[in-house]
C-alpha cells in the first residue's frame, strides 16, 4: 500500500463517521488555533512596537540627572559645554541636543494655543526623526546670532494661522515676537501624542524670553544600534568626571526599553502557548481515547483485512495514519481560525497580522506529531489483535 | 496440495479446556472439491481456521503447498493467507463502508497491485460472477447471494490456489444457495481447489469428497459419485417453474 491509498482508506473511515471526526480534532483545532493566533498577534505586535519605537528615533538614547530624594535641582548640572565635549569626544556619538522644556502661550494672527516649548539646536530634528513639511529647522546659526525663530507643529500652525502658509509669519512667544521658519509634518506616532502641539526653539531665544538657562536632559543617537551602549555610557562618564558627581547621572535608550518590552510579551506569549500546549495534549489524549473506541469497533474489519492478507504493519500503519490524519485536520482548520483571530486582532489593534511560514509548518508537524504519538497505542493495539478472535468478535 | 497429520486445537480458557481437534489426519490434491461435514461442536470451523492459517494449531502437523506452516512467521501468514488462500465466510465478510468493487480490490491491494491493474481485475471478475452492474453498490444495497458473489470475486482476486469456505450458504435461500454453489463448481472446473465446511448434506453433495467429523475426530471419508451438478439443478427448477 502506498501513501495515496493510505491517505484514500483513512479518509474513508474519517468520512463515514464525520462528526465524531470533529469531535475528536476539536481539541487539536483549539490547541493550533490558540498557538498560531498568540505568534501572530505577538509577532505583529513586536513589529508594531518596533515601527514605533523606530518613530521615536533611532538609536536614541537619553541623559538625565538622577536626582535623589533630598536633592535639588540645580541648574549647572547639564551643561551646553558638556554636550559640546561628549561631541568632540565620543566618536560613537552621530548627533547631540539638549533639551529644555517650558509651557507657554502661542498667539498667531488667526488664533492661539497653549503649547509645549523644547528649547534645542540643530541635532535634534535627525536624532527624533523630525521631517518637515515647509520651511527649515532651527539652525547653529539661528543659535549663535540669537534669531527669534521657531518650529512648529502642522496642526498648531492650523489653530494660529488657518488655511495660510505659516512658514515667514510671527507667532508671539510670551512677550517676544518670533517669526516661524518650518513646520513639522503631522507625526501619526501612537505612542507619542504629547507632541501633536511641541514647538521648537532654540536656545539663546529661551534664555531672552524667560531667563531659562538650564537644561532639561539631553538627547543624542548613537552612530549604529550596535553602538548604543559604548555612547551612552562614555557620555555618561564624561558627565560624572566634569561634575565630579559620579552615580549623579543616567542614560536610557529605546533599545533598553525594547528589550524590557519584548521580554514581557515574550512572557507572556509562553505562557499562552503553554496553555494552548496543555489544550493539545488534551486533545492528543482525545484522540487516542477514540482511536482506541474505533479499534474496538472495528475489530471484525480488522479480522477481515487480515483473513485478505493484509500484515501487522498494514493495521497498524492504517490506524496510524488515520489518526495522523486526523490530527492534520485539526492543524489544518486550526491554522485558518488561529490566522483568522489574529487578523481581526490586528485589524482591531491596527498593526500587521504576522503568520510567519514557519509558524504554519510547526503547526503542522506539531499536529502530525500528536496524531503520531497518541495514535501509535491503539494502532499497536489494532495491530497485535489475533485474527480468528477479531473475526470471530461481534 | 494440502497434508494434514495428527493434527490437534485445545482451547484453554483457564477453568476448562476444550478439545476442539483431537488427531486429524487426511490429505487433498490439487483440484479436489472437498466438503467437511458434521453437527455444530464437532470441530469443522476449527479445522477451517487452522486449514486458512487463521489459527495456528496446538500440535501435530500442517503441510500446505510442501511447506510445514508450523515452521512459517507470521508475515508468512499474511502473505499465504493473501496469495494462497481465498475466503469465503457464512456472513459474507464484506466491509460495510467499501463499495463491491473496492470489496474486490483489498486483497489486490495488500498484494501491492497497482490500482489501475487492480481495477481493471476487480471490474472483470465481477462481471464474471454477473455484478457488473452492482460493482459501485455498497454491500448493505445487495441481497445476500449478490453479497456472497462479491465475496466471492474477492476470494479469487489474487488467483488463489485453495478456496476456502466456511458455510457459504448458511445465509441464503435454497435457489441462491444453488447459485452460489454452480459458482464454486465452475471455479472447481477452472482448476480451484475448494473447501467447503457445511452440515447441510444437500450443499456436501456438490462437492466429489466429503469428510464427516465428529466430536474433533474425523469419522468417515466418502467420495461422492457422482456430484450434484448446481448448474443442472438450476436449469431444471427454471424449466419447471416456466413449465408451471
Amino acid at each position: 500500500m502506498n501513501i495515496r491509498e493510505m491517505m484514500i482508506v483513512a479518509l474513508a473511515s474519517i468520512k463515514s463517521s464525520k462528526l465524531r471526526s470533529f469531535l475528536t480534532t476539536l481539541g487539536i483545532v483549539i490547541g493550533i488555533a490558540s498557538v498560531i493566533s498568540v505568534v501572530a498577534i505577538g509577532q505583529g505586535g513586536r513589529a508594531m512596537l518596533l515601527q514605533e519605537m523606530e518613530k521615536f528615533g533611532t538609536n536614541l538614547f537619553i541623559l538625565y540627572v538622577n536626582y535623589q530624594d533630598d536633592e535639588t535641582f540645580r541648574p549647572s548640572d547639564l551643561q551646553l559645554s558638556d554636550i559640546t565635549i561628549i561631541k568632540s569626544m565620543v566618536p560613537e556619538v552621530k548627533y547631540i541636543a539638549p533639551s529644555s522644556y517650558s509651557q507657554m502661550k502661542l498667539r498667531g494672527s488667526q488664533g492661539q494655543k497653549n503649547a509645549q516649548i523644547i528649547a534645542t539646536t540643530a541635532d535634534y530634528a535627525p536624532i527624533r526623526n523630525l521631517t518637515l513639511s515647509q520651511g527649515r529647522f532651527l539652525s547653529d546659526e539661528d543659535e549663535s546670532a540669537g534669531r527669534q525663530v521657531i518650529v512648529i507643529q502642522e496642526d498648531t500652525a492650523r489653530e494660529l494661522f488657518g488655511p495660510e502658509n505659516a512658514v515667514g509669519q510671527r507667532v508671539v512667544v510670551g512677550n517676544s515676537s518670533a517669526m516661524v521658519i518650518g513646520v513639522l509634518k503631522k507625526d501619526s506616532s501612537a505612542l507619542d501624542n504629547s507632541s501633536r502641539h511641541t514647538a521648537y526653539i532654540t536656545m539663546s531665544f529661551i534664555r531672552n524670553i524667560t531667563g531659562q538657562t538650564w537644561i532639561s536632559d539631553i538627547w543624542a543617537s548613537a552612530v549604529s544600534k550596535e553602538t548604543v551602549a559604548t555612547a551612552m555610557e562614555r557620555s555618561k562618564s564624561i558627565l560624572e568626571r566634569r561634575h565630579n558627581a559620579p552615580n549623579h547621572y543616567r542614560a536610557y535608550s529605546m533599545e533598553q526599553e525594547m528589550e524590557a518590552a519584548t521580554q514581557i510579551t515574550g512572557i507572556v506569549s509562553l505562557v499562552i502557548s503553554l496553555i494552548a500546549g496543555i489544550s493539545l495534549l488534551v486533545g492528543g489524549i482525545g484522540v487516542m481515547n477514540i482511536m482506541l473506541v474505533s479499534v474496538t469497533e472495528r475489530t471484525r474489519e480488522i479480522g477481515i483485512r487480515m483473513a485478505l492478507g493484509a500484515r501487522r504493519q498494514d493495521i497498524l500503519v492504517q490506524f496510524l495514519f488515520e489518526s495522523i490524519v486526523l490530527c492534520l485536520m485539526g492543524g489544518f482548520i486550526g491554522t485558518i481560525l488561529g490566522y483568522g483571530g489574529a487578523y481581526v486582532v490586528a485589524k482591531l489593534a491596527n498593526w500587521p497580522p504576522l503568520v510567519s511560514w514557519w509558524t504554519i509548518i510547526i503547526a503542522f508537524l506539531f499536529s502530525a506529531g500528536v496524531g503520531l504519538f497518541f495514535g501509535l497505542y491503539p494502532a499497536n493495539q489494532a495491530a497485535r489483535l489475533k485474527p480468528i478472535e477479531a473475526l470471530r468478535r461481534e | 496440495m494440502i497434508a494434514v497429520n495428527d493434527l490437534r486445537k485445545t482451547y484453554d480458557t483457564g477453568t476448562i479446556t476444550v478439545e476442539a481437534l483431537r488427531g486429524i489426519s487426511f490429505n487433498i490434491d490439487q483440484g479436489e472439491f472437498v466438503a467437511i461435514m458434521g453437527a455444530s461442536g464437532s470441530g469443522k470451523s476449527t479445522l477451517m481456521n487452522l486449514l486458512g492459517l487463521l489459527d495456528v494449531p496446538t500440535a501435530g502437523s500442517y503441510i500446505l503447498n510442501h511447506k510445514e506452516v508450523s515452521a512459517l512467521e507470521e508475515k508468512d501468514y499474511a502473505r499465504i493467507r493473501n496469495q494462497e488462500i481465498g475466503f469465503v465466510f457464512q456472513t459474507f465478510n464484506l466491509l460495510p463502508h467499501l463499495t463491491a468493487l473496492h470489496n474486490v480490490e483489498l486483497p489486490m491491494m495488500y498484494a501491492g497491485i497497482k490500482l489501475s491493474a487492480r481495477r481493471a481485475r476487480a471490474t472483470m471478475l465481477l462481471e464474471r460472477v454477473g455484478l457488473i452492474d452492482r460493482m459501485h453498490h455498497y454491500p448493505n444495497e445487495l441481497s445476500g447471494g449478490q453479497n456472497q458473489r462479491v465475496a466471492i470475486a474477492r476470494a479469487i482476486a489474487n488467483n488463489p490456489a485453495i478456496i476456502l469456505a466456511d458455510e457459504p450458504t448458511g445465509a441464503l435461500d435454497s435457489i441462491t444457495s444453488l447459485e452460489v454453489m454452480s459458482v464454486f463448481q465452475q471455479l472447481n472446473r477452472d482448476g480451484a481447489t475448494i473447501i467447503i465446511v457445511t452440515h447441510e448434506e444437500s450443499i456436501a453433495r456438490h462437492a466429489g469428497r466429503i469428510l464427516r467429523l465428529s466430536d474433533g475426530l474425523l469419522i468417515a471419508d466418502d467420495k461422492v459419485e457422482p456430484p450434484i451438478d448446481a448448474g443442472e439443478t438450476l436449469n431444471c427448477l427454471r424449466k419447471g417453474a416456466i413449465s408451471i
